[in-house]
């Protein structure tokens, strides 16, 4: 905690001392702020082209200036097929979150369906759950040897499978899956202000159920889901759980696999070509994010909240009703319940081993002794919340100045802002990489412990603060700093007096979604975790790949009890404010 | 602690004076300097609750006061953190071993040459003459089925077996990059069958398309042991009764030759705990640390110590045939080896 404390007194100070010496504490803000981004964010970049064009040595040390790295893509066809399979994964895990996560947001939305409270307890339990616990139940669910494919093998009397887990399919579904939740929180709050007279209209004029959908929710959300799907998509390309257990044992590769294996499977590492690599996707997210740029400032196009009284009504799914009822009903089964059940067979069986009766009599609780004994897993756990609650607040403080000097056009204010959202093209294997390299480069001896992973998660998560920090400045007039500046309070009273107390409501969530996801991020910390600065998503992917599948499950099932009370305060709290 | 020794070591002068060493061999000097760095941080592929955690709480107990922080990967993520660290200058790593780690390690000049007092214990072939490494524990690797889903008569029993079309599909290796990896698998087909017929043989193989785990080779088996994949090849003959004892479905095949192979434990140079380094070494390698290793049912390469299941080692009830990945070998011909499951199986 020591290190970054002192930096925020030191900024605080710092600012303060400014704000006697010159007459204009806003401009003094700036620099500082700038100063800060520019050192947390642009050395990872400059290090991971440098790398890129240079040689590596046999003793893995960096040599003269080489294109030789760039040069492998167009001798080895990896590349393309890699390439190749991160498009079709990331497009259609996009389409089945889509279609789970939208169909649900509307009919919980829009419908006057029953069962809704399913739907949000499905989407917050899996907000406080680390994504390789689900991906690992749904690995066991949907295996060879998974319940899936037993009841297949019962009911056709088949010797094969229906499906195999490991292949492109079996990415998509499992991608699908564990991006459905978010698509429906995000979802629901644009179905949420839509208004209700358009599609009454529809109705009153003939048309049927279906058509109304379609012809006038569907289209008016229509900004806003393009949006959507562009952030999933890019999301998908960055992803790493999924290809590495699900994609690496089925022999797809994708572009994030490839980096890592770069890295991981050869000796020695070849850092150059992982640079080089991670040059490539930083250009094609870097390309897809400009676009969503330019389809998210159109995604509120349609929102009708006016001035005029409105409260939406549900909409009637008349005899339809029990089909939407089912759906729910399915989605909460299979994102929710069943995974739930595999981890809880895993953790209560000795091995890993298919869902039998005769297994029933070997249940025991052993592997949670084992967690609540081992000093390993408190260790993991109290790594994760410290590295979680310092990014957290660091990142919601500095965004706290970028969003109040960005909203309010200050000097300087676009060029933070840039800089505060430049974290977004990292993917988060490559920024593993990026700020591995950078740590190691570098004198002070922070390589290996937890301040490590603190710093890069603070980078990471600075685009997510912004959101909030910006959103909810934009909220609050001008006037009433305006009142505070006649008064004679400077812009540094101004912000702690006034603005910090009427945005603690978005501070707050956006502290808690960024705790929530720093706690579950393994992409960056697979490479960052030292010895002692484990982390439990770390933790857990060791645990799955040195085969402890059944502590997994219940250090995992502890954890995400634990994160789903967060999860809880987080939801409660930004209902509230919409 | 009770030991069993080896007659035929009894009888030789050099067991005799083994006797008289006390079961600690490390020298006082030692320990109170590894007391004073309080900490050691070792670097491990083995697996951690099977061996790591007991072999750390027993050297707690011998040595109260230093703690043992250890983190698992395989031989190529461990040597990657050693090589990191070296080049920082930003050493938090004592002790390594692995199989493929030595290699890697030594590559970059990152190993201190120690000899341990118990290191007299080790047979020449388990030992490096400069002192650069010592075998921790021997590995056998072979191939296992599920007993549920296959017979023992059906079960592949030799090389050519495996090419039956019935497997096609259902195999699983893992493909770490060390001699226990599918690289071991390769080399050791080319050493037995030799360059030609060996690489015509391993296209062959290649062709039934075996599931690649990018994990160690204890998840392979229990991917077998599950029914996900009916036949592991590669995995440590050890780990089957540790499995069997827990009542699961699996059997180990002696496929001839199977592939032996050490763990060899090294120092790091310029570690940040370099007495507490070399006592653990020291620890691990005397016959109490050893009988950790073999009450853990891992075979260890101390003779003094007796092993649970002797069926595991090529001495034992049931003799089998078993080519040694010598650190010379693997140094050689890792790269080369790996590069053969990277363009044919991958």
């Amino acid at each position: 905690m020591a290190n970054s404390d002192t930096r925020f007194n030191s900024i605080s100070t710092d600012t303060q001392m400014a704000q006697r010496k010159s007459r204009n504490p806003t401009l003094w803000m700036s620099a500082l702020l700038g100063a800060i981004l520019t050192i947390l964010v642009l050395p990872a970049v400059a290090i991971l082209i440098g790398r890129s064009v240079s040689i590596t040595n046999p003793d893995a040390s960096f040599g003269g200036f080489t294109l030789q790295h760039f040069a492998r893509f167009l001798t080895t066809p990896d590349v393309l097929t890699s390439t190749y399979n991160s498009i079709v994964f990331a497009t259609l895990s996009t389409v089945v979150a889509l279609l789970f996560g939208g169909v649900q947001a509307w009919l919980v939305e829009r419908s006057n369906m029953r069962l809704k409270s399913l739907a949000y307890l499905t989407t917050i339990i899996s907000l406080g759950t680390p994504y390789i616990l689900y991906v690992g139940a749904w690995l066991f669910l949907l295996g060879r040897a998974g319940p899936v494919n037993d009841v297949y093998r019962l009911l056709t009397g088949s010797r094969g499978v229906m499906i195999d887990v490991y292949s492109m399919s079996g990415m998509v579904l499992i991608e699908g899956f564990l991006w459905s939740p978010l698509v429906f929180l995000l979802l629901s709050s644009t179905f949420r202000v839509a208004n209700a007279d358009l599609e009454e209209a529809a109705r009153m004029s003939g048309a049927n159920i279906f058509q109304t959908i379609w012809a006038v929710s569907v289209k008016m959300a229509m900004p806003a889901i393009l949006a959507l799907a562009l952030f999933v998509f890019i999301r998908a390309i960055e992803a790493f759980e999924v290809p590495a257990m699900v994609g690496m044992p089925g022999g797809v590769d994708v572009l994030t696999t490839d980096v890592y294996k770069s890295i991981k499977e050869t000796i020695p590492p070849d850092l150059g070509y992982a640079s080089a690599y991670s040059v490539v996707l930083l250009l094609v997210v870097g390309v897809l994010l400009y676009f969503y740029g330019r389809l998210a400032k159109n995604a509120g196009k349609y929102s009708s909240i006016t001035g005029k009284s409105f409260r939406p009504r549900p909409f009637d799914l008349g005899s339809y009703r029990w089909i939407a009822e089912a759906l729910v009903l399915f989605n909460f089964v299979l994102l929710l319940l069943l995974p739930l059940l595999a981890l809880l067979w895993l953790a209560l069986q000795p091995f890993m081993r298919a869902v039998r009766l005769s297994a029933f009599p070997a249940m025991s609780l052993d592997h949670f002794r084992v967690v609540f004994a081992s000093e390993y897993y408190r260790e993991l756990a109290m790594n994760t919340i410290v590295v979680g609650v310092v990014a957290a607040t660091a990142a919601i403080i500095l965004t706290f100045f970028v969003g109040w000097l960005s909203a309010r056009r200050k000097p300087g204010g676009v060029l933070l802002d840039q800089l505060a959202t430049a974290p977004l093209v990292f993917p988060g294997i490559v920024m593993g990489v990026a700020f591995l390299m950078v740590f190691l480069s570098i004198p002070l001896p922070i390589y290996g412990t937890i301040w490590a992973l603190a710093i890069t998660y603070t980078v990471r998560y600075l685009p997510y603060g912004l959101r909030y920090s910006y959103a909810g400045i934009l909220q609050i007039h001008k006037e009433l700093e305006e009142a505070a500046g006649v008064a004679g309070a400077g812009p540094l009273t101004m912000l702690r007096r006034i603005m910090a107390p009427l945005l603690s409501p978005a501070l707050v969530s956006g502290w808690l979604f960024i705790f929530l996801i720093a706690t579950k991020e393994l992409a960056v910390a697979a490479l960052l975790s030292g010895p002692n600065s484990q982390v439990v998503a770390v933790g857990m992917y060791d645990l799955w790949v040195n085969g402890q599948g059944g502590e997994l499950a219940a250090f995992g099932l502890v954890w995400a009890a634990v994160m789903t009370c967060l999860a809880f305060l987080f939801y409660a709290l930004t209902k509230n404010k919409a | 602690m009770k030991f069993a020794i080896n007659a035929a070591w009894l009888a030789g002068a050099v067991g005799l004076a083994l006797w008289s060493l006390p079961a600690y061999a490390a020298n006082d000097q030692l320990i109170a300097a590894a007391k004073a760095e309080g900490k050691v941080v070792w670097y491990t592929t083995m697996i951690v609750d099977q061996a790591v955690r007991p072999i750390v709480a027993a050297f707690e107990a011998a040595y109260p006061g230093i703690k043992v922080e250890f983190a698992r990967g395989n031989s190529g993520d461990t040597a990657l953190k050693v090589i990191n660290e070296g080049q920082a200058g930003n050493r938090l790593g004592d002790v390594f071993d692995g199989t493929g780690t030595y290699a890697s390690v030594k590559a970059a000049g990152m190993v201190a040459p120690y000899v341990p007092d118990s290191a007299a214990n080790l047979a020449a072939e388990f030992k490096d003459p400069d002192g650069y490494w010592h075998a921790a524990n021997i590995y056998y690797l072979t191939a296992a089925y599920n007993t549920d889903l296959v017979s023992a008569e059906d079960a592949p029993k030799t090389y050519e077996d495996l090419l039956d079309p019935k497997w096609k599909g259902q195999m699983a290796w893992a493909v770490t990059p060390e001699p226990t990896g599918a690289a071991g698998f390769v080399g050791n087909v080319l050493m037995s069958m030799g360059e030609e017929k060996g690489m015509a043989y391993l296209k062959k193989l290649a062709g039934q398309k075996i599931t690649n785990m990018s994990s160690s080779q204890r998840t392979v088996l229990d991917r077998t042991i599950l029914g996900e994949s009916p036949i592991a090849l590669m995995i440590f003959n050890h780990h089957v009764p540790i499995s069997k004892e827990k009542g699961a479905p699996v059997e180990w095949m002696r496929m001839e030759p199977l592939v032996s192979s050490a763990s060899l434990i090294g120092l790091v140079k310029n570690a940040p705990h370099p007495n507490a380094g070399k006592l653990l070494i020291d620890f691990i390698l005397s016959n109490p640390g050893q009988q950790v290793i073999a009450n853990a049912s891992y075979l260890p390469s101390n003779p003094n110590v007796n092993v649970q299941y002797p069926e595991l080692l090529p001495t034992g009830p049931k003799p089998f045939k078993a080519n040694f990945m010598s650190p010379d070998v693997v140094e050689k011909n890792l790269a080369e080896w790996i590069d053969i499951v990277n363009t044919i199986f991958m």
